[in-house]
C-alpha cells in the first residue's frame, strides 16, 4: 500500500517536473516519442533540471535506462531570503571574466535593492588570479568579497587568516548543498560558499556523433581508438588546450580518479608526492604519464598541441573541426559564443582511462568560494555577507547559471531555461568524485612543474627524462 | 645590381614585417573572431564598430587611460623639474660633493630598476602606497631620475662655460643662472628627454603589476594584460584594445616624429 | 681679495646643494635605501605573511641558489643566450639597415620612421601581437610559410621548448631594430665623405669599404648600441610575461621572470631578494666586460 502510493506520488512528481524541461530539452530526437514514465526511461541524460528533487535517465550496471536521482543533496532546510546591506563601496575579485555581463545585470538589482551600495567586478585571468590574489587582496581591504579555488588557494588564504568564518549564517546553513561546503569546510567552520558545481569533463559534439555513428568511449581502448577513427575522418579528437594550463590541466582529474583502486591510496600517493616521500618516477604516476603519451601516439591532440592554447581550442570545437573540448562544463559559453549554432548539441561523458571497471565515473568540482575580506572594516564585511546572500537566493543562481551555463550549489535551483546545462546534466546521474586534481595544495611548487611535466608529454616528450628532471626541479622547489 | 637588390628586398622584407602584423591588428579590430581565425590577412567585411562599442562599454578604456596619463604626466613632470635641477647642480659644483652626488646618481644608472621589486614593494605595503597612483608616480621618479639626471648633465656641461662666468660676475646667483641661462637654451634637450620618460612611464608593466590591483587604479597595460584572460576566446577584444590604447602615442608620434626619434634614441645613447 | 671669492664659491655651492636635495632625497629613500635593505632580505628567508618573522638564514639562499635549483641556472643560461641573440642580430641588422638608410632622401626618411615605430608600442601589445601571429596552426607565420610551400618552416614556436626562447629573441628584434638603427644613422652621418671618396679612388669595393672605414669609425656609437640592447635583454619581463611567462618547460625563463614568480607565487621573498642580488652582480659584470673589451678594440685601431 505504502509502496504504492510512494510510486505513485513519484509518477506524477517526474511527470510534472518532466513537462517543465520536456519543451526545452531538444537533443535529437529526445521529446520525439513520449518517454516511458516511471522507472525506464528512453533518452540517457534526459533530466528534470537539478534541484534536490530532480530525476535523471542513466543507464544502470546492466546497461538499462532508468530514472534516477540527480545525486546532490539538499540542505534540508527553507532557505532564507537575502539580508540587507548598509550603503557603502565594495570590490568584487575573482576571474571569470566571461561572467561578467551576467554580474554586472546582478549586482546592478542588488544595488537597486541596496540604495547606496557599491560593488565593483575586479577580474583577472585565471593563470595570474592563482598567482596574485593573496598577495593583491591582503593589500587592498575594499576588496571585502572575493573568490578562491578550491585546494592550494583556499588553503593558502586560511593559512594567512585571510578568510572569515561564517558558519552560522543562515544563508549558508539553509540556501546552500551542504555537501558542497566540504571545499570550505576546516575543521566543522565554514570559510566560504563554493558556488559552482562544475562538471569537470570532457564536452562532445553530441550532433557530429550521431552523424559519424561514433560512439562515446566509454574505457581506454575505446578512447584510443575512437582517436584513430575521428583523426582518420580529419577530425581533430581531442581539442586539449595544452598551451593554457590551467584548463590543460582539467583531464589530470580523469586521470587521476581511476588510478587506483581506492581513494584513499589516490590521496595518499598525492601527499607523498608533495611531502617529497614519492617523485614522478613513481610506478603511479608514470603509468599516467604515460597514457598522455599514448594518446598523443593515437592521434588524440591536434597538431602543435602544446602550443594550443584556449583561444583556438573552443572556437574549433564550436565550428566542427573537433569532436571532443576536454575541459568542463565552463568551456560550454565559450563554446555558443564562438558558433551559437552549437546551443544543444554539447553533452558531456567522463574519460574513463582504465579497462578495468572504473572507480569513478566522472568528475565534479565545488570552486569559486566565496568569502569575506577580515581585513575590511565591519560594514563593508556587512555589505560583503548581504551580497553573497544575495548570491544565494535560488532566482538569483538561476539567472547566474542560465546566463553563465554555470551549475551552482545553491538549493532548488531551475536550470530548465539552458539547454546547455540540462544537456551536460546527466553527468549527475554518474558516480562522481570531487575533482582530485586540487588534492595538490602547493601550485608553485609541485603542481604547476608537474602539470607543465604532463603537457609536455602529451606534446611528445620524452617520457623518462622528461619525469626525471621534472623530479628534479620539485625536489629542489620544497627544499628552498 | 646584386647589392641593390639584396639591398631592396632587405628593406622591403623589413617594411612588410612592421606593416602586416599591425595591419592584422588594425583590420581585426573590425572583424569578428571566426573570421580573424579563419582569414587574418582578409579585409573586414564592413568597417562597423561594435568590438569599439563593446570595449568602451566594458568600461576598460576611459579610466586606464586616464590613470595611464596621470602617472605619465605627473611623473614626467616632476622628474624633469628635480632632474634638471640636480643636473644644473652637479654640473656646477668643482667640489668632491658634486662627483660623490654624480657617482651616486649613476649607480642607479648601471643597475637594472627591476632588482629593486621586493624591497620597493615591502616598502609600499608599510607605507600604504600600493593601489595608489601617487606610489606608481614615485616609483617612476625614482627608477627615471638617474638616466635623466645623467642626459641633462651632459648637455648643461657642453654649455659654454664662459656664459656661466659671465652671469656670475655679474652678480647673479646659482638659482638666477639656472633659470634664466641654463634652463631656456636646455629646452629641446629637456623636451627630447621628457618624450623618452613619457613612452617609458606609459608602456611600464612591471611595478603596476606588482602595486596596482584595484580596477579603478589600473594603467592601460596592466588591462591589456587582463583581456587576455577575460575576453579567452576574444582575438577581435584584444586587437581592439591594443588599437585604442596605442593610438595616442601613435598620434604623438605621427605629429612630433623628430624629438620622439631624438628623445628615444638619446635616452639610449647618453645612458 | 681671494678671501672673498672663496666666501662667494662657499655661499654658491650650499645653494646648489639645496637644488639637487629633493631629487637626491627622493633618489634615496625609494631607490638607494631599497637597493640596500634588499641586500638583508637576501639573507632571510619569509613567506610574506606580516603575521609569521622572517628568518635570517645568512648566505643560505645563494648557495642554494647555485648549488641546488636548476631552474635558477637554466634561466641564467637562457638570459645568456637571449641576450647573444638579440646583441647580435639587433646590433647586425640596425647598423646593416642604417647603412641603407644614412642619405637623407624622402624614402630613407620614411623607412626610418616606419622601422622606427614599433619603439613606441608597449611590450604587452608587442607580445598580444606576436602571440597571434605566432600561434602554431592559424597563425600568419605558419600560414605564409605553408602557403610559400616552406611546410617544414611551419614550427610550435612558442609551444615547443626548442624554439620558444628563439622565437621571443625574434620579437625583441622586431621591437627595437628600428631605435637601434636610428643611433647608426646619426653615427654613420657623422663620418666625414671624403673617407670614403679616399677609398674609392683607391678602387675599394663596397666590403672594403665597410670593413675599413665605416666598421672603425661606427665602434664607439656600437659599444653604445650594445650596451643598451644588453640592458634591454636583463629588462625583457614584460613581452616574457606577455608571451609565455617563462614556459614551456622553463625554456624561457629569465632571471627576472622567476624573481616575480618566487616572490609573488611562491610566497619566497627573501629567496627571490638574494636572486635580485645575483642578478645585479651579472649586469654589472657584463656592461663592466663589454665596455672593456669595444674600448680596447677602439684603441687599437
Amino acid at each position: 500500500m505504502k509502496v504504492s502510493k510512494s510510486a505513485k506520488a513519484f509518477k506524477l512528481l517526474v511527470a510534472g517536473a518532466f513537462a517543465l524541461s520536456a519543451t526545452i530539452v531538444p537533443i535529437s530526437g529526445a521529446i520525439a516519442n513520449t518517454p516511458n514514465l516511471g522507472a525506464k526511461c528512453t533518452d540517457e541524460g534526459m533530466n528534470t533540471g537539478t534541484t534536490s528533487r530532480s530525476l535523471i535517465c542513466v543507464k544502470n550496471d546492466r546497461g538499462e535506462l532508468r530514472w534516477a536521482r540527480v545525486k546532490l543533496s539538499s540542505s534540508g532546510k527553507s532557505p532564507v531570503s537575502a539580508s540587507r546591506s548598509p550603503a557603502g563601496s565594495i570590490e568584487f575579485h575573482h576571474w571569470r571574466g566571461e561572467d561578467k555581463t551576467v554580474f554586472d545585470a546582478i549586482i546592478a538589482k542588488f544595488e537597486a535593492a541596496n540604495p547606496g551600495v557599491k560593488v565593483t567586478q575586479v577580474i583577472k585571468d585565471s593563470t595570474s588570479y592563482q598567482a596574485t590574489a593573496l598577495t593583491t587582496i591582503r593589500s587592498n581591504p575594499k576588496a571585502a568579497v572575493f573568490t578562491t579555488f578550491r585546494g592550494g588557494q583556499f588553503n593558502d588564504f586560511f593559512k594567512a587568516n585571510m578568510v572569515t568564518d561564517i558558519t552560522n549564517q543562515r544563508f549558508v546553513t539553509n540556501n546552500v548543498i551542504q555537501s558542497a561546503l566540504a571545499p570550505a569546510t576546516v575543521a566543522g567552520k565554514v570559510y566560504g560558499i563554493p558556488y559552482h558545481s562544475l562538471f569537470n569533463n570532457p564536452l562532445y559534439n553530441a550532433d557530429m556523433f550521431a552523424k559519424k555513428g561514433w560512439k562515446v568511449p566509454k574505457n581506454w581502448t575505446q578512447l584510443l581508438a575512437f582517436c584513430k577513427t575521428a583523426k582518420a575522418d580529419g577530425i581533430i579528437p581531442f581539442a586539449w588546450p595544452a598551451a593554457t594550463r590551467g584548463n590543460a590541466g582539467q583531464i589530470l582529474n580523469s586521470f587521476l580518479m581511476n588510478s587506483a583502486p581506492d581513494l584513499a591510496t589516490i590521496e595518499q600517493r598525492v601527499i607523498d608526492i608533495e611531502s617529497g616521500k614519492a617523485d614522478l618516477n613513481s610506478a603511479w604516476f608514470k603509468d599516467m604519464a604515460n597514457k598522455y603519451k599514448q594518446m598523443n601516439d593515437a592521434g588524440c591532440f591536434p597538431n602543435n598541441v602544446t602550443g594550443y592554447n584556449d583561444s583556438v581550442a573552443p572556437v574549433d570545437f564550436a565550428t566542427g573541426k573537433a569532436a571532443i573540448y576536454p575541459t568542463g562544463s565552463f568551456g560550454i559559453s565559450s563554446v555558443t559564443k564562438a558558433n551559437p549554432d552549437m546551443k544543444g548539441k554539447i553533452k558531456m561523458f567522463g574519460m574513463i582511462t582504465t579497462d578495468d571497471k572504473p572507480l569513478y565515473e566522472g568528475i565534479t568540482n565545488n570552486t569559486f568560494i566565496l568569502s569575506v575580506n577580515p581585513k575590511s572594516t565591519s560594514r563593508d564585511q556587512q555589505i560583503a555577507r548581504a551580497f553573497i546572500s544575495y548570491l544565494a537566493q535560488a532566482s538569483v543562481a538561476r539567472e547566474y547559471a542560465v546566463g553563465t551555463s554555470q551549475h551552482t550549489s545553491i538549493v532548488n535551483v531551475d536550470y530548465s531555461a539552458n539547454v546547455d546545462l540540462l544537456n551536460v546534466s546527466d553527468i549527475m546521474g554518474k558516480k562522481l568524485l570531487l575533482a582530485p586534481r586540487f588534492l595538490f595544495l602547493n601550485v608553485a611548487q609541485v603542481r604547476d612543474p608537474m602539470e607543465d611535466a604532463l603537457i609536455a608529454i602529451g606534446g611528445g616528450a620524452d617520457v623518462n627524462k622528461t619525469l626525471t628532471d621534472t623530479s628534479a626541479k620539485i625536489k629542489q622547489n620544497l627544499g628552498k | 645590381m646584386i647589392y641593390r637588390t639584396i639591398k631592396g628586398s632587405l628593406l622591403t622584407v623589413f617594411a612588410l614585417a612592421i606593416i602586416i602584423p599591425c595591419s592584422i591588428v588594425i583590420m581585426g579590430a573590425f572583424k569578428t573572431d571566426l573570421k580573424i581565425i579563419s582569414e587574418p590577412l582578409a579585409l573586414p567585411e564592413s568597417w562597423n564598430v561594435d568590438n569599439f562599442k563593446r570595449l568602451i562599454d566594458s568600461g576598460s578604456v576611459y579610466t586606464p587611460a586616464k590613470n595611464s596619463l596621470i602617472v605619465a604626466f605627473f611623473s614626467v613632470f616632476i622628474t624633469l623639474s628635480l632632474a634638471s635641477l640636480a643636473a644644473f647642480a652637479i654640473s656646477r659644483l668643482i667640489t668632491v660633493t658634486g662627483k660623490v652626488l654624480f657617482v651616486l646618481f649613476s649607480v642607479g644608472l648601471a643597475i637594472p630598476g627591476q632588482v629593486n621589486i621586493i624591497p620597493i614593494y615591502l616598502l609600499f605595503v608599510d607605507l600604504g602606497l600600493t593601489n595608489s597612483l601617487t606610489g606608481l608616480v614615485l616609483v617612476n621618479i625614482a627608477l627615471t631620475l638617474p638616466i635623466s639626471i645623467f642626459i641633462i648633465t651632459a648637455f648643461f656641461r657642453d654649455l659654454p662655460k664662459e656664459m656661466f662666468e659671465v652671469a656670475g660676475i655679474d652678480g647673479a646667483g646659482p638659482w638666477r643662472i639656472y633659470r634664466s641661462i641654463a634652463l631656456p637654451l636646455s629646452r629641446p634637450a629637456i623636451g627630447a628627454t621628457g618624450i623618452f620618460l613619457f613612452v617609458i612611464c606609459w608602456n611600464d608593466l612591471l611595478y603596476p603589476l606588482m602595486l596596482i590591483t584595484r580596477e579603478d587604479k589600473k594603467t592601460l597595460p596592466l588591462t591589456l594584460i587582463d583581456f587576455r584572460g577575460e575576453y579567452l576566446t576574444e582575438y577581435s577584444m584584444i586587437y581592439t584594445a591594443i588599437l585604442v590604447a596605442s593610438l595616442p602615442m601613435v598620434i604623438m608620434y605621427i605629429a612630433f616624429q623628430r624629438s620622439f626619434i631624438a628623445g628615444l634614441t638619446q635616452g639610449a645613447v647618453k645612458g | 681679495m681671494r678671501k672673498s671669492k672663496n666666501m662667494i664659491r662657499r655661499g654658491e655651492s650650499k645653494v646648489l646643494l639645496l637644488m639637487a636635495l629633493p631629487a637626491f632625497s627622493i633618489y634615496a629613500v625609494l631607490y638607494l635605501y631599497p637597493a640596500l635593505s634588499n641586500l638583508l632580505w637576501a639573507t632571510r628567508r619569509w613567506d610574506g605573511n606580516p603575521e609569521s618573522e622572517p628568518e635570517t638564514v645568512g648566505f643560505r639562499n645563494f648557495t642554494y641558489m647555485f648549488s641546488n635549483d636548476d631552474v635558477f641556472i637554466q634561466s641564467l643560461g637562457n638570459n645568456f643566450r637571449f641576450m647573444l641573440l638579440v646583441v647580435i642580430f639587433q646590433t647586425g641588422f640596425s647598423l646593416l639597415f642604417a647603412t641603407y638608410l644614412t642619405k637623407n632622401t624622402r624614402t630613407t626618411i620614411f623607412l626610418r620612421t616606419l622601422y622606427f615605430f614599433p619603439t613606441i608600442l608597449s611590450s604587452v601589445s608587442v607580445g598580444l601581437i606576436w602571440l597571434a601571429l605566432y600561434d602554431p596552426n592559424y597563425g600568419f607565420i605558419n600560414a605564409s610559410f605553408k602557403a610559400l610551400g616552406f611546410e617544414s618552416l611551419a614550427l610550435n614556436w612558442l609551444g615547443d621548448s626548442r624554439y620558444a626562447l628563439y622565437a621571443l629573441a625574434v620579437t625583441q628584434v622586431w621591437f627595437h631594430t628600428g631605435q637601434m638603427m636610428v643611433i647608426y644613422v646619426a653615427g654613420l652621418q657623422q663620418i666625414p665623405q671624403e673617407l670614403y671618396e679616399a677609398a674609392q679612388v683607391d678602387g675599394a669595393s663596397r666590403w672594403q669599404q665597410f670593413k675599413h672605414v665605416t666598421w672603425p669609425m661606427v665602434l664607439p656609437t656600437t659599444a653604445v648600441v650594445v650596451a643598451y640592447t644588453t640592458i634591454q635583454t636583463f629588462r625583457a619581463f614584460d613581452l616574457v610575461y606577455t608571451m609565455t611567462n617563462g614556459g614551456p618547460l622553463n625554456s624561457t625563463e629569465i632571471i627576472v621572470t622567476l624573481i616575480y614568480r618566487n616572490a609573488f607565487f611562491g610566497y619566497q621573498y627573501g629567496y627571490a631578494a638574494a636572486q635580485t642580488v645575483v642578478l645585479v652582480v651579472v649586469v654589472l659584470s657584463i656592461t663592466w666586460l663589454q665596455r672593456r673589451t669595444l674600448r680596447l678594440d677602439y684603441g687599437v685601431k
